[in-house]
């Protein structure tokens, strides 16, 4: 593929979207990245990358630190920003490839070959692969999704410029329930080779 | 009714400055509008406490600009004085930034020192808290840390160890002269205090305390920074100090303004200009000799702060019309049985833990009416509480990376840089070094005034 591409994956928690994102990655062959930036992150830091991930994609906590000017001490803040400017000269270095989070969109919107997918789905649905997935009860399911959907818009409405999950921050919206990973999957790729066309 | 608005304005204001959720400067704003029509005007219905407390008519007083004899003891409400110099100092420092003093300085002492990383450390501190005596210690560290990471990474050693102590002593530097750190700032204008009072006693405590936070720092990192070594390779790939210059002109005007502001407030006592009238000469030469840069310097005025110490004064204002200090104050003096020793101690202890969790500016203007209340009731040297309260504020804030915003600047320089530094590793150095100095400093005051 000569066209530089970069898809960027929002996603709600237990909508499937990471493994959307990877497959998508997967098919098109490109290069995938998710939480495992932080390898990267924590290399070029020297820092563990157990560290890093408490303070991965979450909004800034309201004590233990502060901003002055343009300077802030927050890991959270922090972790985000080293994330950001890794992803910027991944850009600039013409890689293409699919990003899961990390508010992508709006760090690289003026990337030529950007497409942005937001992926959400029907609570049951949700609900149901949190608990397959994590081993959970129906009601600690819902309150682990409730809860980690919070901070992942905090992040992003803190970082980003369009609001989290709303259609008009991204390309295309897609509610996975539908049509299930596989089918979502499918549907992305067209959707991608058509967009590709227009470059 | 107005002494319960008024604590509760302060208390929300205070909330929501500690949060960040809405800039601070809008925070004050509201609540020092809130105070003036809330608490003077609905509730105490006093037109003479909002005049009293937006205090504008004394900018047109000659005691505002030039006092002959003692200083100038400013009245309560907006300390107009702190924010012309403040103002002042902001530009005089841009002007010198932009003509790339500071990195010009932090190289050419790099050099000197052939670039070894344990004379790097201490040059470093020391010229750190000697900086930080006459320019905002924000200024100090963004410039000191970021060459601090330049030299680590030519050099390939950790900065860490060098930005936790450059940190410290910018926060200590300030702490030892009137115009170093703004709580000292608004002590001094508040209570008629002038450059060489605080030069001669918190200079004093902040010279020792240097002495030993350089033994301190030396003793936890020497060992590390000793082990690396620099080849002249090395040295040769390093940049030149000449480099950071980006006019020569500019560099020399921007050097004597700065020589005439220390001149100036070196010895303001004696020639009796107010530091009111220091920070608007100093801006007007820096402006006028800018040109047409002038304009890019007025727009770098960081107005947001100034507008933030506008809206605290009168919050603050509020406090102490109603009097609500007062009771503060009568409750220290109970508690202390009027024994200075025992207020002394109260005082630098609670300004410490407070400084080192919260921003020390809202509490230093707090506690100022507070000592000023201390020793009219209880007959205490208002002197000694305002060093101790000084010190207190001053030092405090050195503890946590949030106590001081030279401790923001400097962990985000080094953060930005792929050095990140946690609680854990910031209070591990930094917190004894708080308590050491904190505790010498008591004693002292201890020994010398009480």
């Amino acid at each position: 593929m000569d066209q530089q591409i970069i898809i960027t994956v929002g996603r709600e928690f237990g909508s499937g979207g990471h493994e959307i994102a990877r497959q998508l990655a997967e098919q098109l062959n490109l290069h995938f990245y998710d939480r495992s930036m932080l390898d990267e992150v924590a290399k070029a830091t020297n820092v563990e990358v157990e560290f890093l991930e408490k303070y991965d994609e979450k909004p800034r906590k309201l004590f233990g630190s502060r901003r002055v000017g343009a300077f802030s001490n927050s890991m959270e803040e922090i972790i985000a920003e080293l994330q950001f400017e890794n992803l910027r000269q991944k850009a600039e270095s013409g890689e293409s490839f699919v990003i899961v989070g990390r508010c992508a969109e709006s760090v690289l919107k003026d990337v030529k070959g950007l497409i942005s997918v937001f992926i959400l789905g029907d609570l049951q649905e949700k609900v149901k692969r949190i608990q397959e997935r994590y081993q959970l009860d129906e009601q600690e399911a819902l309150f682990k999704l409730k809860r980690h959907d919070k901070k992942r818009k905090q992040y992003h409405n803190f970082h980003a410029e369009g609001k989290w999950g709303d259609s008009r921050t991204y390309d295309i919206c897609i509610n996975s329930s539908r049509l299930g990973i596989e089918k979502t999957v499918e549907l992305l790729k067209c959707y991608v080779e058509e967009r590709i066309r227009t470059f | 009714m107005a002494q319960i608005l008024a604590v509760s304005i302060f208390v929300v204001m205070f909330l929501l400055v500690v949060t960040e959720k809405i800039e601070r400067y809008i925070v004050t704003l509201v609540c020092g509008l809130l105070t003036l029509l809330l608490v003077f005007g609905a509730a105490m219905q006093n037109m003479d406490a909002i005049i009293e407390t937006l205090n504008v008519k004394s900018i047109f007083t000659l005691g505002f600009w030039y006092t002959a004899g003692s200083a100038e003891e400013s009245a309560s409400g907006i300390n107009w004085a702190t924010i012309i110099f403040i103002m002042g100092m902001m530009i005089m420092v841009e002007g010198m930034a932009r003509a790339g003093f500071f990195r010009w300085l932090c190289m050419k002492l790099a050099r000197l020192v052939h670039y070894r990383p344990v004379f790097l450390f201490l040059t470093f501190m020391v010229m750190s808290a000697l900086l930080a005596m006459f320019i905002d210690s924000i200024t100090v560290i963004l410039f000191l840390a970021a060459v601090t990471v330049e030299l680590a990474k030519l050099l390939k050693f950790d900065p860490v160890p060098m930005i936790i102590s450059e940190i410290f002593c910018a926060n200590l530097g300030g702490s030892a002269t009137m115009c170093g750190d703004p709580p000292n700032i608004i002590i001094g204008t508040s209570l008629g205090y002038s450059f060489s009072d605080f030069i001669l006693n918190t200079g004093v405590l902040a010279g020792i305390s240097l002495i030993l936070v350089i033994g301190y720092f030396y003793l936890i990192y020497g060992k590390q920074l000793k082990r690396v070594t620099v080849s002249e390779e090395d040295i040769a790939k390093m940049p030149d100090p000449k480099e950071a210059i980006r006019s020569r002109k500019d560099f020399i005007i921007s050097s004597t303004i700065f020589g005439g502001a220390v001149i100036m407030l070196v010895t303001h006592a004696q020639t009796g200009l107010t530091v009111a009238y220091i920070g608007a000469v100093i801006a007007v030469i820096t402006l006028l000799t800018a040109g047409k840069d002038a304009w890019k310097l007025i727009k770098k005025v960081d107005y947001k702060t100034i507008l933030f110490f506008i809206g605290l004064f009168v919050v603050v204002g509020g406090l102490e019309q109603t009097g609500v200090l007062e009771k503060i104050a009568g409750l220290i003096g109970s508690i202390s049985g009027g024994n200075l020793i025992v207020m002394a101690a109260i005082i630098i202890w609670i300004s410490a833990v407070a400084s080192a969790f919260v921003d020390n500016i809202p509490f230093a203007a707090t506690m100022i009416p507070i000592i000023k209340s201390l020793a009219a009731a209880q007959g205490a040297d208002l002197a000694t509480l305002a060093w101790t309260l000084s010190m207190g504020t001053d030092i405090g804030g050195s503890a946590t990376p949030i106590g001081a915003s030279a401790n923001v600047v400097g962990t985000s320089v080094a953060a930005k840089n792929g050095y990140l530094i946690g609680w854990g590793r910031y209070c591990k150095a930094a917190a004894p070094a708080t308590v050491l100095v904190v505790a010498v400093s008591m004693v002292i005051i201890f020994i010398r005034y009480c």
